[in-house]
């Protein structure tokens, strides 16, 4: 198979998007179940473009309209990107099928076509190789996730959303102000093409438009001073699509960054620029930490938690290393499934109980006994205690920031890390050893969705061997550079 | 010596954020958001300017030799298209704050705190 059907994992959401007014007069029955149905076909293309770039070894270039690169635009799916296409596809299938539960009130042909369109939007960031669809994609992923904050109509949400829409407007204008830099000086949009003539670029255009690039993605990767809509965002946004931005929007906009950041590593003065992004991302770690710590609001203080671990993949990734980019990757697996995990069952609290409020969460243990056994998995390891997957991912994000030298951010995040295991323990306390209400039936569907998360975390906790495996050669994607500019077929044009 | 247009695009970006950054009215930060799209787009726009030539439309007498760059502009049409998609998401968004809050001023929008 020559792999261009890796294409319809940009087409299939698309066509589908346009699909739903149409099945619209079906009923709100029909709209749910087709949400289903395509999330798991994309699931399903997305595990065969898995399975072929994992055995041959080799990346999926596609190119759109036969043109070649820098001509075209071009799609690279290698390792990391089919590794995260996979991601993004099972949990936008788990997230349609709480959605059928979770999704009364509003219209939900709406909500179907933005959730169609938010998956496209973070797939195509994925995948994409050049700069200025990087740019679209990052749009449509981030217009959806405005209207998505914005979706249950209540004055929170439309203030959250309006955070959100005026942060990710200037970071958007600055991310098109630093490509338009690069392409006044180099000509190109193509990413290998750019990191193919980083070295000829003006030292001073390559800074600032890279340090704007960096400013307008950090916004969407949730990076310390451009943080603020973020809980507030996760907070009012109905439950199953916070579910999705903490498990691949957020990762979208921190891949395009390590990328675009690894790309013009021959700059000669890339390391401070490292060297921001590593103070930053302490910053992150323990300023959403010190967050956490007095929440009232669970599904609030989740979402502290999950920006800090977004700023632990930040610290990874800035350190520079071939050990720093793996161990940031295999976190941003771990964390994509823990926060799933933990995001589905908060919200399915809130759903049955109503309200994330600590006071719902009180003798939670007695009432809905699944449903805290997987959020308590969910919370011990995400605090990082061994045989969990996060301790591993963890353990290596430390080592790898010793190794470089940084031994002052290593023991501001493992300080960190002890803050979050007091509010997670707190938690779990007022969860098993509170006062509790009577009994609630739980849903099969969601009690098996929760458990089978909850094994994965087991499973790679005790066997972590497997993941890290393909975690490793994710992350060289990454790191490795030359090999991703000799992978793309650049035409020989330009310079 | 700057050129006129990097000068005014620039500019244009600067009077947005200012309003963004200084102004109470929710409105008029919108307003300071759609400045500094604009401005974005102008600056794109003369960067694929080339002096003395005419728009990229081959037709008898003009080659491709006589053409300005044809790239900046497809990328600012589309651009402009995103900008006015996030203008209308955020105006939609202020009329719904107004509906439920009573005001525009954006130091009295603050229920979500912590």
């Amino acid at each position: 198979m020559n792999g261009q059907y890796a294409s319809l994992l940009i087409a299939l959401p698309l066509i589908s998007a346009f699909f739903v007014p149409l099945l619209k007069g079906a009923g709100k029955k029909a709209v749910g179940y087709f949400l289903v149905v395509v999330t798991a076909l994309q699931a399903v293309i997305a595990t065969l473009v898995f399975q072929q770039v994992y055995d041959t070894g080799k990346p999926i270039i596609v190119m759109a309209g036969g043109w070649k690169p820098p001509v075209g635009i071009n799609l690279y799916i290698g390792h990391f990107a089919a590794l995260f296409v996979l991601i993004v596809a099972v949990v936008s299938f788990l997230v349609a099928v709480f959605s059928l539960r979770a999704v009364k009130v509003e219209p939900i042909d709406k909500y179907a076509m933005l959730l169609l369109l938010l998956m496209l939007g973070a797939t195509g960031m994925i995948a994409t190789g050049d700069i200025f669809n990087l740019f679209v994609f990052m749009e449509i992923t981030s217009i959806s996730a405005y209207a998505l904050t914005a979706y249950n109509k209540t004055g929170e949400a439309a203030e959250a959303s309006m955070k959100y829409i005026i942060l990710g407007g200037i970071g958007s204008s600055f991310f098109l102000i630093g490509v338009a830099l690069i392409y006044g000086s180099l000509g190109t949009l193509n990413m290998a093409h750019i990191s193919e003539l980083a070295w000829t670029m003006n030292p001073t255009v390559a800074e600032v438009g890279l340090a704007l690039i960096v400013f307008g993605l950090a916004v969407e990767a949730e990076i310390f001073p451009l943080n603020a809509w973020a809980p507030d965002a996760y907070q009012a946004a109905p439950h199953p699509v916070t579910v999705m931005f903490s498990a691949f929007v957020v990762k979208a906009g921190l891949y395009a960054m390590a990328r675009i950041v690894y790309l013009m590593k021959d700059l000669w003065n890339w390391s401070s620029i490292l060297r921001l992004l590593v103070i930053l991302a302490t910053l992150t770690v323990i300023v959403g930490e010190l967050a956490a710590l007095r929440q009232r609001n669970v599904k609030r203080m989740v979402a502290y938690s999950s920006i800090s671990q977004i700023g632990l993949m930040a610290l990874a990734f800035a350190l520079g290393t071939e050990a720093g980019v793996d161990a940031g990757v295999f976190h941003m697996v771990n964390h994509a499934i823990v926060k799933t995990l933990l995001f589905l069952g908060v919200g399915y609290v809130a759903l049955t109980l109503g309200g994330t409020g600590i006071e719902n969460f009180r003798g939670l243990g007695r009432r809905m006994p699944v449903t805290a056994f997987s959020i308590s998995v969910g919370a011990v390891a995400t605090v990082g205690v061994p045989l969990f997957n996060v301790f591993w991912s963890k353990v290596r994000i430390i080592l790898a920031t010793l190794d470089v030298g940084y031994t002052w951010a290593a023991v501001l995040v493992l300080g960190a890390s002890v803050v979050e295991a007091v509010y997670y323990f707190r938690l779990l306390h007022t969860m098993w050893f509170g006062e509790g209400g009577e009994r609630r039936d739980e849903s099969l569907t969601m009690g098996l969705i929760m458990l089978l998360l909850a094994l994965l975390v087991i499973a790679i906790g005790v066997y972590p061997d497997y993941v890290w495996n393909i975690a490793q050669k994710a992350g060289n994607d990454i790191f490795n550079v030359a090999q991703y500019v000799k992978n793309v077929p650049l035409m020989g044009v330009g310079a | 010596m700057i050129s006129a247009y990097y000068f005014g695009a620039i500019s244009l970006v600067l009077i947005g954020l200012y309003a963004v950054l200084v102004k109470k009215n929710l409105l008029k930060i919108l307003v300071g958001l759609s400045i500094m799209e604009t401005g974005v787009n102008l600056l794109l726009i003369s960067i694929g300017y080339v002096s003395g030539r005419s728009a990229p439309i081959l037709s008898e007498g003009i080659g491709p030799n006589q053409a300005v760059d044809p790239i900046p502009q497809a990328l600012v049409l589309t651009a402009i298209v995103i900008g006015v998609a996030t203008t209308a998401m955020a105006l939609s968004a202020a009329i719904l704050i107004y509906e439920k809050y009573g005001t525009l001023n954006v130091e009295e929008i603050r229920r979500l705190r912590g």
